[in-house]
């Protein structure tokens, strides 16, 4: 016997009446579906990566300035003595006096502390305050200095140097500025700069007082970058630079 | 209706006959549809797995940079004897590294490095590339003793000389420091300094860094990557 579609209708049973027999029984499979799928997935995937924006990074702005100064001991420091580890800079001089003068010393002291409760593993954070008042700014200056501040100076660097070469690199380098006045003190910009371990400026604080929870925040994008920097995950934080995923 | 139909069940009308096979009857097709769809699955896994193997970022051995500005300007003396700027060189990747012709181990292990580099990339690709040494040793590395030096490791060496405030602001702005310090009587004094390898791509912005001790080869493939990169 035929099961033509007009012998079931006229036994009154439900065929392909449009509708009445639900979408997941009609359907029938194409190859040309799974493109389709295939497709939306990629594109909500690469949707996904943009709207959540799941991995950040801090950008990696330019190269840290090459330097050798003298610290608070008398000592020689250089660029390449700090690298293998994240240097925060900040850049004033021992006679800058509030109100008048925009001293960064104070806030460097509370992101010290800071970053002695965060735990940075095995990853080793330094400070270093260069002084661009050499002519009063001596070893014993900048020691009084470091005390008044309370700085554990184990890792908190004072140091200064040849007025030419501290042009070159707090102007050049860092592109903080800063001018001598006819009286002897100082103009400038307050300035806080993170150095990550390769000697590449990370990032800038244009201001006295940073705000110790961004500070936090950016210490620990850069650590997780540093922890994730082996292997797929690698991919993916080079990924985050390439498609510049940087916090506001 | 006969005699004989009493007792037998009624016909009805919506009852179908038995040789239609009704939809409630009917086999699903599911049950068929499943290996096809696990089978699409697996298919989209594995295009998506070859997709992100084939275009995955490669495995760079430089530090790739950021950077919104380009790189500071300087103006030397070159080898050749004629004062030249560092933007004089745009228009070709500039791999810029400094160093000191009096140099006993550091510098001719990265300048040889930096020949593998060009025999690596070869000559056409070499034809955009100029390697730039620039001497944290002034007083000693005259433009004639630079073109001297150079001309050793690869004839298609640059040297830059000057004086040492020339020099000193050049070499901060990337993250060079030099200091001289005593040597032995047969070495003369020695210098100190940064021996990173920096690129400057063609508009001349700085693009990469190469710390001291990686490979010719390396450096090469990183630097024909950004060149496919940027053009």
């Amino acid at each position: 016997m035929n099961t033509t579609i007009e012998s079931n209708v006229a036994a009154g049973n439900s065929v392909d009446s449009g509708g009445s027999r639900p979408f997941w029984r009609r359907y029938r499979f194409k190859w040309l579906h799974l493109l389709y799928i295939s497709l939306m997935l990629i594109l909500a995937l690469l949707m996904a990566f943009a709207i959540f924006q799941p991995i950040q990074v801090l950008p990696r702005v330019s190269l840290s300035p090459g330097f050798a100064f003298t610290d608070q001991d008398g000592n020689r420091l250089t660029n390449e003595d700090l690298r293998g580890k994240f240097v925060f800079y900040n850049f004033t001089y021992t006679g800058c006096q509030e109100p008048s003068c925009p001293d960064s010393g104070p806030a460097m002291r509370a992101i010290q502390q800071k970053v002695a409760d965060i735990d940075t593993g095995d990853i080793p954070v330094e400070f270093v305050t260069i002084s661009f008042d050499p002519e009063h700014d001596t070893p014993e200056r900048l020691k009084a200095y470091a005390e008044g501040l309370g700085a554990d100076t184990s890792t908190w660097h004072f140091v200064t140097g040849d007025p030419t070469r501290l042009k070159n690199v707090i102007g050049g380098g860092f592109s903080t500025y800063y001018n001598q006045k006819d009286d002897g003190t100082f103009t400038f910009d307050p300035t806080f700069v993170i150095v990550d371990g390769w000697g590449i400026i990370r990032t800038k604080y244009k201001t006295a007082h940073p705000d110790l929870d961004i500070v936090e925040r950016d210490i620990g994008l850069l650590m997780q970058e540093l922890n994730n920097s082996e292997g797929a995950s690698r991919i993916a934080y080079e990924a985050a630079h390439l498609f510049l995923c940087y916090p506001d | 209706m006969s005699l004989s139909d009493v007792g037998r069940p009624p016909v009805t009308d919506d009852a179908p006959p038995d040789n239609v096979k009704t939809p409630e009857k009917a086999h699903s097709k599911w049950p068929r549809r499943i290996p096809w769809i696990i089978l699409g699955i697996l298919v989209v896994m594995g295009l998506a797995w070859f997709a992100t193997w084939k275009y995955r970022p490669p495995e760079l051995h430089g530090v790739v940079l950021q950077s919104p500005q380009q790189a500071s300007d300087f103006t030397l003396t070159a080898s050749t004897g004629e004062r030249m700027s560092l933007s004089d060189l745009r228009g070709k990747y500039v791999v810029l590294y400094f160093g000191y012709t009096y140099c006993p181990d550091v510098c001719p292990t990265t300048l040889a490095d930096l020949h593998k580099m060009a025999e690596a990339l070869g000559d056409k690709k070499m034809e955009d590339v100029q390697v730039v040494m620039v001497s944290v040793d002034p007083d000693r590395d005259t433009p004639e003793r630079m073109a001297q030096y150079l001309a050793f490791f690869d004839p298609r060496f640059l040297g830059m000389t000057g004086t040492v405030e020339e020099v000193d602001a050049a070499g901060t702005q990337f993250g060079v420091y030099f200091e001289r310090h005593e040597g032995t009587d047969a070495t003369g004094y020695l210098v100190d300094h940064t021996s990173t390898v920096t690129l400057i791509d063609r508009d001349g912005y700085v693009r990469m860094m190469f710390p001291y001790g990686t490979a010719g080869e390396d450096m090469a493939s990183d630097i024909d990557y950004m060149m496919r990169r940027l053009h």
